[in-house]
């Protein structure tokens, strides 16, 4: 039950800022506001639907300038759009393990960045792309990159009268990969126990601009910058990966909790980042339309690809 | 308590009512319009057995308010036989033992609805992906998966 609330779902920006900022909830998916409600959790007496308001909408890509993705990109328009996959693997990967089909149809950008969980499986992958976001109100706009507008465990540089209303990813070249790894219990419907979003460029074997995000390892969703400064400018090398995910590991504030003790987390944390760190070389020293293509997983030096769990054939 | 009045089409049939703004459409559907294939298991998203189409795509209908639906179509089981006859995935669902108890089946055809307009030839890869938000207690979902394969040769044939 959803109990008693009043809703507003204005078309006019500004009055959805003023009912936000006398205390509205706003709702876009309603995939976290309204499974508060139904556990008990959440009794917000009013509701702004932000759905109609058109600074919200839209989501497109220009070569040169990247992405512009209104708050109300869905998990599933981002999962299914060609040039995610091209350029920005990363996000590919972390929306569409969001939740189930039917939650990625509803379930927004901005809401999975305002809902604040350290677990949002998109933000990582946002984080390494260099996402900045933009808040409005009735003062006007400001532009804010991902990183520094969580100032919190879900509390963010935002005011009450203001909205978050797009993201901005900046076009990435050629020689760029990105790669999210989600670590779950299960196959599926779960939450990231663990995660690790990287983006580099190569530059013949040397790694530039090293970007590592972690995914519930902190209150938030937070930058590796010891280990990216590992990376930065250093040629490609097994012993030069692992100095990596053993500063990830060393950076990461995993909790212990009933999904399992903070020790196996920061054991995760140092495979995963290998793991990815290994998928987004192989990423970048390929070209735009081969970006996609299946990587084999290698964790340890002179591995052979880890297979992947054999697929079910039809 | 505010309400909202919605023109809203429910399997084909247009319907104008007047909603309270804290009813789901799993509630509108099942309350108002006694379409009870719509069914509840969770709440909160997690089960996938309140799945309806909305505009074509797969929801839950817990998590959606009765009152956004002005203008929209939603598509339920009910909505799926044809002139007296089963849809070809229900057909299906029938002919694999694809149901035991039932309660998931309406939601898993809805999703699989969902799964083959997106992917006409699935693999079963895709359908395993696809319908991740449907959970189900009895079948173990072989045989869900092995009625979606046979529901689209059977369409095949129909084409044909
Ligand atoms: C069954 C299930 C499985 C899930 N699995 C996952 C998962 O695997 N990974 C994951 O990351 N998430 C998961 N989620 C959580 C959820 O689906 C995501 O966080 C989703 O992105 C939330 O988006 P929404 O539009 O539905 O948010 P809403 O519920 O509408 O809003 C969430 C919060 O953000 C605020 N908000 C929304 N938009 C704005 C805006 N533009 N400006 C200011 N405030 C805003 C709301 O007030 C609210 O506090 C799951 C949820 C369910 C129910
Ligand atoms: S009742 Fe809606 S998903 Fe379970
Ligand atoms: S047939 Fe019983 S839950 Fe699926």
């Amino acid at each position: 039950m959803l109990g008693q609330f009043e809703l507003y779902m204005p078309t006019d920006f500004t009055e959805a800022c003023a009912l936000k900022a006398k205390g509205a909830r706003p709702v876009a998916g309603g995939t976290d506001v309204y499974v508060n409600r139904h556990g008990g959790k959440d009794r917000d007496p009013e509701i702004v639907d932000i759905k109609l308001l058109k600074e919200l909408q839209g989501h497109s890509y220009t070569e040169g300038h990247g992405l512009d993705l209104g708050a109300l990109t869905t998990h599933r328009d981002i999962e299914t759009w060609d040039v995610i996959k091209k350029k920005y693997y990363a996000m590919f990967s972390g929306c569409s393990q969001v939740g189930s089909v039917q939650i990625r149809y509803r379930g927004t950008l901005g809401g999975n960045i305002m809902n604040g969980a350290p677990s949002a499986d998109s933000i990582g992958p946002m984080l390494v792309h260099n996402a900045e976001v933009t808040v409005a109100g009735p003062n006007g706009e400001r532009q804010i990159p991902l990183e520094t507008f969580y100032t919190g465990f879900k509390k963010f540089d935002i005011q009450p009268d203001e909205l978050l209303t797009r993201i901005r990813i900046p076009d990435v070249p050629e020689n760029s990969g990105s790669a999210y790894y989600k670590y779950m219990r299960r196959g599926a419907m779960d939450l990231a126990l663990m995660g690790v979003s990287v983006y580099l460029e190569l530059d013949g074997d040397v790694m530039r601009n090293v970007r590592i995000a972690l995914t519930t390892s902190a209150p938030t969703p937070v930058m590796s910058h010891s280990a990216e400064a590992v990376l930065e400018g250093q040629k490609i090398s097994d012993e030069i990966i692992i100095k990596a995910a053993e500063a990830v590991a060393s950076e990461g504030k995993p909790r212990s909790s009933w999904r399992s003790s903070a020790e196996f987390r920061v054991r995760l944390l140092h495979d995963i980042t290998i793991l990815v760190l290994h998928e987004a070389i192989e990423r970048a020293g390929k070209s735009f339309e081969a970006k996609a293509e299946s990587i084999p997983m290698r964790l340890y030096p002179g591995q052979d690809g880890l297979k992947p769990r054999p697929k079910e054939e039809v | 308590m505010r309400t909202v009045d919605i023109e809203v089409t429910v399997n084909g049939e247009v319907y104008n009512k007047t909603v309270p703004v804290n009813q789901t459409l799993l509630r509108f559907l099942r309350e108002d319009l006694f379409l009870n294939s719509v069914k509840e298991g969770c709440d909160e998203g997690e089960c996938g057995a309140c799945t309806v189409i909305v505009d074509g795509e797969p929801v839950n209908s817990c998590l959606v308010l009765a009152a956004e639906l002005d203008g929209k179509s939603v598509l339920t089981a009910e909505g799926l036989a044809k002139d007296g006859r089963l849809h070809p995935l229900q057909e299906a669902f029938l002919e694999a033992g694809a149901v035991q108890c039932g309660y998931c089946t309406p939601g898993m055809l809805m999703s699989a609805v969902a799964l083959l307009n997106t992917y006409p030839h699935p693999t079963r890869d895709q359908i395993r992906k696809e319908m991740e938000g449907n959970i189900c207690r009895c079948t173990g979902y072989t045989r869900i998966a092995d009625a979606i394969l046979l529901a689209v040769d059977k369409m095949e044939g129909q084409d044909a």
